[in-house]
């Protein structure tokens, strides 16, 4: 019998705000020492009331209008219950009855086509803090400082088939929310997280199987070996009857490559929400709503679209630089001074994506401004600079973000140099110095000049016109 | 309320009765059934969704960090502490 995988995914966001969500204590943990970050609300001491930060909702609706979500303007927190040392108050502020966002949609494109994955919800909540296990055998050591911090939840329908269809679902995600710049979304860093539930079924029925909720995956590619293995692991209970499914959360151990039963899954019921008294509703007004929906950035697709109608760029040039936003803000802050759309591409595209994959930075690592780079190609499209030594500026940029490139250019000898008499001289030396490439040239061989060229150039730090260079060097042999 | 409702109960709230605290629980649950039995009957069906009991809504901070209190401070009234972490009985075994 053919199965068919059903999946739905619940993914954890860490928002970029600069405080928690519910008091002022900073959101940055990370290299603190334990509990640097806390207070007597985020420890959960009695008494404490919590007070929204309204970046946090700035954030939820954001998000959610990225994903095409209907927003709740009157949004309220409510309690879960919750026992575990992590929380201290014994409840996580989350939102349950009238989460900030709802029926939204997120467009994915795999080998299979074009698909619309539906967004059940987006809602707000803190994160929980973290607990230690081998300081001491007899204790565990607890942590607040990352209690607090803003999450947003986003919860799919069941409407993903397969570890390609996850890992495009979340590489869409990714990318749509640094987009509007609400979170980092790095799994390595713990900044994105995501529980996959999953069942499998016989192919083009509508029965639901037996639900299982996964955990502990900390990057794309563990997801889907997860997916991979958790699908195995059901058709073989359900062919072979190995075992008997049931609906409960396990574990993802990626380096053993299983999943182990962690326990029985909690109902919603279980958990046994409330509307929490200590925040009032957030009523978001027409102003408020309007001007989040004011800065929301242009979707990857629609900066594709003008980068090839408006700058005359190839499909696959503008498909590389709107891949992220930090290259798509370097792009136009370069073409903004350089004024010239297809060399800004090309210094992207071949030099700066270069040195980001060489550096094994991401795309959204990258750190130098846009204009910084248009000067770059300025001084070398004005002869001012060599290209080889633009390159070296560039390089120079990432490691130190305050470089004037001009400047810079002056202070380290790599500006242009327009002396005719230092190049012949220079020339002439090479020539002298090299009578074999001198009679090889002169028999017809090509290649013997760049040998005289690469001396030349190597002798001048780049600085010189490439095209003065070789007619002076041909002259130079001439003369032999 | 039947026994098996009540010990998933326990087990969620995290308690052990005796078996007087399971009787007089028991009664109690009963009287509360039967008084939401009541409630459910009335007809929600176009009412909107009360949000709060108050009519207000909240008031949001800006985006700043402040941090008036030492750690030093919140630990004291901590019954063990080690290297700034608090400490609890271990959670996993």
């Amino acid at each position: 019998m053919k199965y068919e995988t059903v999946i739905g995914l619940e993914v954890h966001v860490e928002l970029a705000t600069n405080s928690k969500i519910f008091c002022s204590c900073s959101a940055h943990s990370y290299g603190a020492d334990p509990n640097e970050h806390v207070c007597p609300a985020c420890c959960g001491m009695p008494g404490m009331l919590p007070v929204v930060n309204k970046r946090v909702v700035d954030f939820g609706m954001k998000a959610g209008l990225m994903l095409n979500c209907d927003i709740n303007r009157t949004t309220t927190f409510d309690k879960k219950s919750y026992y575990y040392p992590d929380l201290p108050a014994a409840y996580q502020t989350t939102q349950w009855f009238a989460p900030v966002a709802v029926n939204g949609t997120v467009e994915i494109e795999t080998s299979n086509g074009r698909k619309s994955v539906r967004i059940k919800q987006i809602h707000m909540e803190e994160d929980a803090g973290k607990l230690v296990h081998d300081i001491r055998e007899d204790t565990t050591h607890v942590d607040f400082n990352r209690t607090s911090v803003p999450l947003i939840e986003i919860v799919s329908q069941p409407d993903l088939s397969s570890a390609e269809e996850v890992e495009a679902y979340l590489e869409r995600l990714k990318n749509l929310l640094r987009y509007a710049k609400v979170a980092e979304c790095e799994m390595a860093h713990g900044t994105m997280r995501c529980d996959v539930n999953l069942s499998v079924r016989p192919e083009g029925t509508d029965i639901l199987g037996v639900r299982t909720e996964m955990k502990n995956m900390n990057s794309i590619e563990a997801i889907k070996r997860a997916i991979e293995y958790e699908v195995a692991r059901h058709i073989d209970a359900i062919e072979n009857g190995t075992e008997v499914l049931v609906q409960e959360t396990r574990r993802w151990d990626d380096i053993k490559g299983k999943s182990y039963a962690m326990r029985t899954k909690e109902t919603a019921g279980d958990y046994r929400y409330f509307p929490d008294p200590n925040v009032m509703p957030v009523v978001i007004d027409d102003e408020w709503f309007n001007a989040i929906k004011e800065t929301l950035p242009e979707f990857p697709e629609v900066k594709r679209a003008r980068y090839a109608e408006e700058f005359g760029l190839s499909e696959y040039d503008a498909d590389q630089l709107s891949k992220s936003i930090a290259l798509c803000e370097c792009f136009e802050g370069a073409v903004s001074v350089c004024k010239n759309a297809k060399d800004a591409a090309n210094w992207m595209i071949s030099e700066v994506m270069s040195i980001l994959n060489a550096r094994k930075m991401t795309y959204d690592m990258l750190n130098i401004d846009g204009k910084a780079l248009g000067e770059i190609i300025l001084l070398v499209s004005e002869g001012k600079v060599g290209r080889a030594n633009g390159k070296k500026i560039l390089a120079a940029m990432f490691d130190d973000e305050t470089i004037e490139p001009a400047k810079y250019a002056e202070e380290n000898g790599l500006v242009m140099s327009n002396d005719t008499g230092l190049i012949e001289a220079t020339a002439k030396a090479a020539v002298a110095a090299d009578p074999k490439a001198v009679s090889d040239f002169k028999g017809g061989k090509e290649k013997a000049l760049m040998s005289l060229f690469g001396r030349c150039m190597k002798e001048l730090k780049g600085n010189c016109d490439p095209q003065v260079l070789r007619k002076i060097l041909i002259d130079e042999i001439n003369k032999q | 309320m039947d026994r098996e409702t009540l010990r998933k109960l326990e087990m969620l709230n995290q308690l052990s009765l005796t078996d007087e605290q399971k009787d007089e629980v028991t009664a109690f649950f009963a009287k509360r059934d039967a008084e939401l039995e009541i409630i459910n009957r009335i007809d929600t069906e176009n009412v909107e969704r009360m949000v709060h009991v108050m009519p207000i809504m909240t008031v949001v901070r800006e985006d700043t960090v402040n941090q008036p209190f030492t750690r030093e401070a919140l630990q004291q009234g901590a019954p063990e502490t080690d290297e700034g972490y608090w400490c609890v009985p271990r959670v996993m075994e």
